[in-house]
């Protein structure tokens, strides 16, 4: 019979597995919530079944999820990104309901989700670790560690949620002071958002660079590295620009990068696909920061390089395949940048535009281009989840010749309805040191001008604006 | 015979004329615009005759000045600089005129000095021949312009302002000239500005031959209107005498108050043995054939009083003010009331007032008193604060006699000696601080002006700022028709509409459907370039829409009696042209509050109480009805 895969998720990457599974010639089966009725996941899947009205907590539901792909006869489940993803307790109760989970496994997607369980794995392995604390203890005895750690390392420290990532549950502390302040606060948020209000310190390493490394491995000890991304353009923490490779360009540097990476995960007893994350400091020293269990959202940039389908691959590593390729066999060619076009206004600190309905869709197309959306002219998009349209990816020979592709298809974009980040991103790339690759994770901070743009609309469109208000008036306002 | 191209100089383009066997034709399409379509007449249109009127090699062609500046950017959303500019490119030889209303400039009363030479400084890069007047003749009021012209190396024209009356005589106006001379030196052209068409062609005709027997080297341009329907004899009189300019305007357009076709002056003068030099009959001919097509689109800015009216003798309403005089009367509802106002009342004013020129910005006075007049019951009851700063000598010396003493203890009560003692004569205006209005433009628009755009806000912020952000928002509309600007009920489903944009890019725009959402929001569909785009407005509320369509309710003496308690009403529909007092504020009787304008014309309002001011119900550039409140004041008591 032929193989039935659920993708327990919506959206853009809903869209990106469920063509995956269709290539390798399986079923993909969706599920969806009432606001995703009229979702484009549900049309293009082979079956799509409805798990509850949610918003957001039946997809969060395991049992339901569980439910649907025993309905559907599912053979496995895709988890995407975010949602259950990195849950153990999904990897878990696939295991025990007999259903594959395309994924690593509920132990070590426990480990690693756990920062300070991580660290100490990567520390026996001898992984180098942006010095920090093991959880803080309760209490006092808490704030005494914190101090002591203070004062051997110097602030600015950064406060973490143990249980938290995704660039959420982390505060910078300048000064004791602050510590005091700052640790029963950052628990009782973690509690409320992680459900753990277990907290500890790390030195904050300034303005470094975020350098992750793909690596995937199958479930017979072959585990290999795809390059580099490099993510440092990023808003409170949220990534917003993606490219592969890194532009360092130290090679040799890169290199004991990613042999690091496939160390970590070598050392986590790592299987499919997951990405190491690292900082880079301005002295070019880097720390293991985590690793994230899942498919990644900047995936594209690592797959337009490469030439290789990760999220085909992680279903067939999955379903028991061995590694069809070897490290010698990954090639790194030209350059990818993704950008996430968001439905969000960022002039007015990018509040979601959600509710409003894409009367107009118009998409970029030629070579080097790829997109991964899900929106349709027509399409109204549910105000209760992510505000991501549509990830623009292009790919390129060289640096400049990428950058001019990115900005000639933003141009090329033409979406209305909702406000997006699109005449942003369109200032963004003009901007001298994006063109020259020199960015870290304090681009946007230092560059605050960029949330100046105009949104310009072409000639023809602004006449077209005034023949609409003609016609809508029934006599011209500004001529009578 | 040597054709005049602009770029000549004045030495060169006088030697030419004073040689001229024959006469030359200026074609005044912006006074037509003016005088007929209440300025309407498109950019759009003027691009399409460009050719011809190029080829048919006028001495110039009157394209820009009188009220058309304003116009251009209040109704027809154009650039007056970037229109200049198109022009040029299409009319590469002929010269530009404008008409200058010397220390008012383009607008309806005085600017700084240093304003007034900024402006000419950037209107002569583009225009070659300045007719300047004054409406009191009062020379000292033309002297900046005058001077800023020269110095650009453009072609004065100076004017004496014409009109009809036993203090008009020949020996007046040949001083007035005499004036004129002594100021400006000989290199100059000389217009008889005759824009109420008065007199009869006798009378023309001997004014020139006076003029040109005290200064026969001196060219005669002489202006007229047809409002009479006689203008071809005042022209041919005059030119029989000596003149050598003649204005007319292009057939196709023609209608009862502007000027008279050119053709038909050329025919007339041809039969005197006076030839049009240069003027290409053809060429003439063409334009009016391209014109017809668009007229019909223009219909709505035509007068709504037919026909011609040689009671122009009588009232003298200069063709430039007819059109949006009868539309005044049709909105204000007394149209039934015209015949009082224009053969009875208006006359007897211009007499009361010292019988000077019935031009802008005295034109818009009299006219203005003339029906308060009549409409208010008293007479000078309810003057304006125009009228008040004439008889005060604002705008100047009465040419003729000062208006009797009746006149001013109506509008400045008992103690009116007094206050002629203390505030009569003109004000000297002083320089503003042009860089600190450069910034607060530039503050408003969110970038740096251009210069053009610095002048053109400096004559008329409010609508400048306005005009500049149209511009942002819809682009370079000028290159949309007339049947497409002006079009009202909207467009037909599917109806198609094709242009060249300011880039000179084919588009094509087709209609789509019109929808209304569940929210009340009209979505409009349209194909551009054949991909289609929604456009979404918010239908007016009905709160809002009743508001709008509320009549007044309150009539001139509620609003008067409201007003002693310190609710401030606007006594009449006007816009609001300045907020003189904040929230908060003490006032004082007799401070002024607020300052409408209506009918160009400005008046304060000011407070009947002491008090202090509470609040605001109005804002900058909002129009308001009679009876709607202004300012809220509580009383010291």
């Amino acid at each position: 019979m032929k193989k039935k895969i659920l993708v327990a998720n919506r959206g853009e990457i809903a869209l990106r597995i469920i063509r995956s599974i269709q290539e390798l010639g399986y079923a993909a089966v969706g599920i969806y919530e009432t606001p995703d009725s009229e979702a484009l996941h549900i049309r293009t899947a082979d079956e799509a079944i409805w798990l509850g009205d949610g918003p957001r907590r039946d997809y969060l539901n395991i049992d339901k999820v569980i439910k649907a792909a025993q309905k559907a006869k599912a053979d496995a489940i895709h988890p995407g990104y975010g949602f259950l993803a990195e849950n153990p307790d999904l990897s878990q109760a696939c295991e025990e309901a007999g259903i594959i989970f395309i994924g690593p496994s509920a132990e070590v997607i426990r480990n690693l989700g756990d920062k300070v369980t991580a660290r100490r794995i990567m520390q026996e392995a001898g992984i180098p670790l942006v010095p920090g604390t093991k959880d803080l203890s309760r209490g006092e005895a808490g704030v005494e560690e914190a101090k002591a750690f203070a004062a051997q390392y110097d602030y600015p420290v950064m406060l973490k949620a143990t249980a938290g990532g995704g660039g959420r549950g982390i505060r910078r502390v300048d000064n004791e002071a602050q510590l005091l302040a700052e640790i029963p606060a950052a628990r009782s948020e973690a509690k409320a958002a992680f459900n753990n209000d277990s907290v500890y310190l790390e030195k904050l390493v300034i303005n470094p660079k975020h350098v992750e490394v793909q690596i995937i491995a199958d479930n017979f000890g072959n585990t290999v590295h795809l390059g580099t991304r490099d993510c440092s353009i990023q808003r409170r923490n949220q990534k917003l620009v993606e490219i592969a490779p890194s532009l360092i360009q130290d090679q040799a540097l890169i290199d004991k990068i990613c042999e690091t990476a496939v160390k970590a995960a070598k050392a986590a007893n790592y299987t499919n696909a997951g990405t190491v994350e690292f900082l880079v400091d301005q002295d070019m020293n880097y720390f293991f920061m985590e690793i994230n269990t899942r498919l990644q959202v900047e995936h594209t940039v690592t797959e337009m390089v490469t030439g290789i389908d990760i999220v085909r691959t992680q279903i067939k590593l999955a379903l028991g395949k061995q590694l069809a390729f070897t490290q010698d066999d990954v090639k790194l060619r030209g350059h990818a940048i993704e950008m996430r076009i968001n439905a969000e206004d960022p002039q007015n600190n990018f509040m979601p535009e959600g509710g409003k309905t894409v009367s107009v869709y118009r998409s970029p197309g030629g070579y080097g281009v790829r997109l991964d959306g899900f929106v349709y002219q027509g399409f109204t998009i549910p105000e209760v989840y992510d505000s991501l349209l549509v990830k623009l990816t292009v790919f390129g020979f060289s640096w400049n010749e990428t950058v001019d592709r990115l900005r000639r298809c933003l141009k090329n974009f033409v979406i209305v309805g909702p406000k997006t980040t699109i005449p942003y991103y369109l200032k963004l790339i003009e901007d001298p040191d994006f063109r020259k690759g020199d960015f870290n994770t304090s681009f946007l901070d230092t560059h605050p001008h960029l949330i100046e743009y105009t949104d310009q609309d072409n000639e023809v469109n602004k006449l077209a604006r005034l023949i609409a208000e003609i016609h809508f008036k029934q006599e011209n306002p500004y001529a009578v | 015979m040597e054709r005049i191209v602009q770029g000549m100089s004045i030495t060169e383009v006088l030697g030419i004329l004073r040689q001229a066997d024959g006469y030359y034709v200026t074609n005044t399409a912006r006074d037509l615009s003016q005088s007929d379509f209440k300025n309407r007449i498109l950019l759009h249109t003027d691009l399409l005759a460009g050719e011809s009127r190029e080829r048919a090699a006028y001495f110039s062609l009157e394209i820009t000045g009188g009220a058309s500046i304003h116009v251009d950017i209040l109704r027809k959303q154009v650039d007056p600089f970037l229109k200049l500019e198109l022009l040029r490119e299409k009319m590469p030889h002929t010269m530009f005129q404008t008409l200058c209303r010397g220390v008012n400039l383009f607008g309806y009363r005085p600017y700084p000095p240093n304003v007034i030479r900024l402006v000419v400084r950037e209107f002569a890069k583009y225009v070659d021949v300045w007719r300047v007047f004054d409406f009191m003749n009062h020379i000292p009021n033309m002297q900046a312009v005058f001077e800023e012209v020269q110095k650009a190396g453009k072609i004065l024209e100076p004017s004496i302002c014409f009109s009809t009356g036993p203090e008009h005589t020949d020996a007046f106006y040949v001083k007035k000239v005499g004036e004129i001379l002594a100021v400006t030196g000989d290199e100059i052209l000389l217009c008889i500005k005759n824009h109420g068409g008065l007199g009869t062609p006798k009378r023309i005709g001997e004014l020139v031959a006076a003029i040109k027997q005290k200064y026969p080297e001196l060219i005669v341009h002489y202006h007229g209107h047809n409002t009479d329907g006689n203008d071809i004899g005042r022209i041919t009189a005059a030119v029989l005498n000596g003149a050598t300019i003649v204005d007319a305007a292009d057939h196709a357009f023609t209608g009862y108050y502007g000027p008279p076709p050119i053709l038909s002056v050329v025919h007339t003068l041809k039969e005197h043995g006076k030839t049009a030099i240069g003027l290409d009959e053809q060429a003439v001919i063409d334009t009016s054939e391209t014109l017809r097509n668009e007229r019909e689109h223009y219909e709505y800015f035509e007068s709504q009083f037919k026909g011609f009216l040689p009671t122009v003798q009588i009232h003298k309403l200069p063709g430039g003010a007819m059109g949006s005089s009868f539309e005044q009367a049709v909105k204000g509802k007394f149209l039934d009331r015209m015949p009082e106002i224009l053969h009875k009342e208006l006359p007897k004013v211009q007499v009361e007032l010292g019988n000077w020129w019935s031009v802008t910005p005295g034109s818009q006075i009299l006219w203005t008193t003339a029906v308060s007049n009549v409409m208010g019951g008293e007479r000078y009851g309810n003057p304006s604060g125009d009228l008040k700063n004439l008889l005060l000598g604002k705008y100047g010396p009465f040419p003729f006699y000062q208006p009797a003493d009746w006149i001013y203890e109506k509008v400045f009560g008992p103690e009116w000696r007094a206050i002629l003692e203390k505030e009569g004569g003109m004000a000297e205006i002083e320089d503003i601080d042009i860089e600190k209005e450069r910034e607060a433009l530039a503050k408003r628009l969110g970038h740096a002006p251009t210069d053009q755009q610095l002048v053109t806000y400096l004559q008329h912020p409010n609508d400048a700022v306005n005009f500049f952000k149209f511009e942002e928002k819809f682009g370079r509309v000028y290159v949309l028709p007339p049947s497409i600007m002006f079009r009202r009920g909207g467009f037909k489903l599917g109806e198609t509409i094709k242009f060249r944009d300011h880039f000179g890019k084919e588009h094509i725009i087709e209609v789509g459907p019109k929808q209304k959402s569940e929210a009340g929001e009209s979505n409009i569909y349209l194909n551009v370039d054949h991909h289609q785009r929604l456009f979404v407005f918010q239908e007016e509320t009905t709160e809002n829409a009743a508001a709008a369509a509320k009549p007044a309710q309150l009539n001139k003496d509620e609003i008067t009696e409201l007003a002693k308690t310190g609710d401030i009403r606007a006594p009449f529909g006007a816009n609001v042209c300045e907020i003189l007092v904040e929230e908060d504020q003490e006032v004082k009787a007799g401070d002024r509050l607020v300052v409408l304008e209506a009918m160009k014309m400005q008046t304060p309002v000011v407070s009947t109480v002491d008090g202090t001011v509470v609040q605001l119900f109005t804002a900058l550039g909002k129009t308001v009805q009679p009876g709607d409140k202004l300012v809220r004041i509580v009383t010291d008591e």
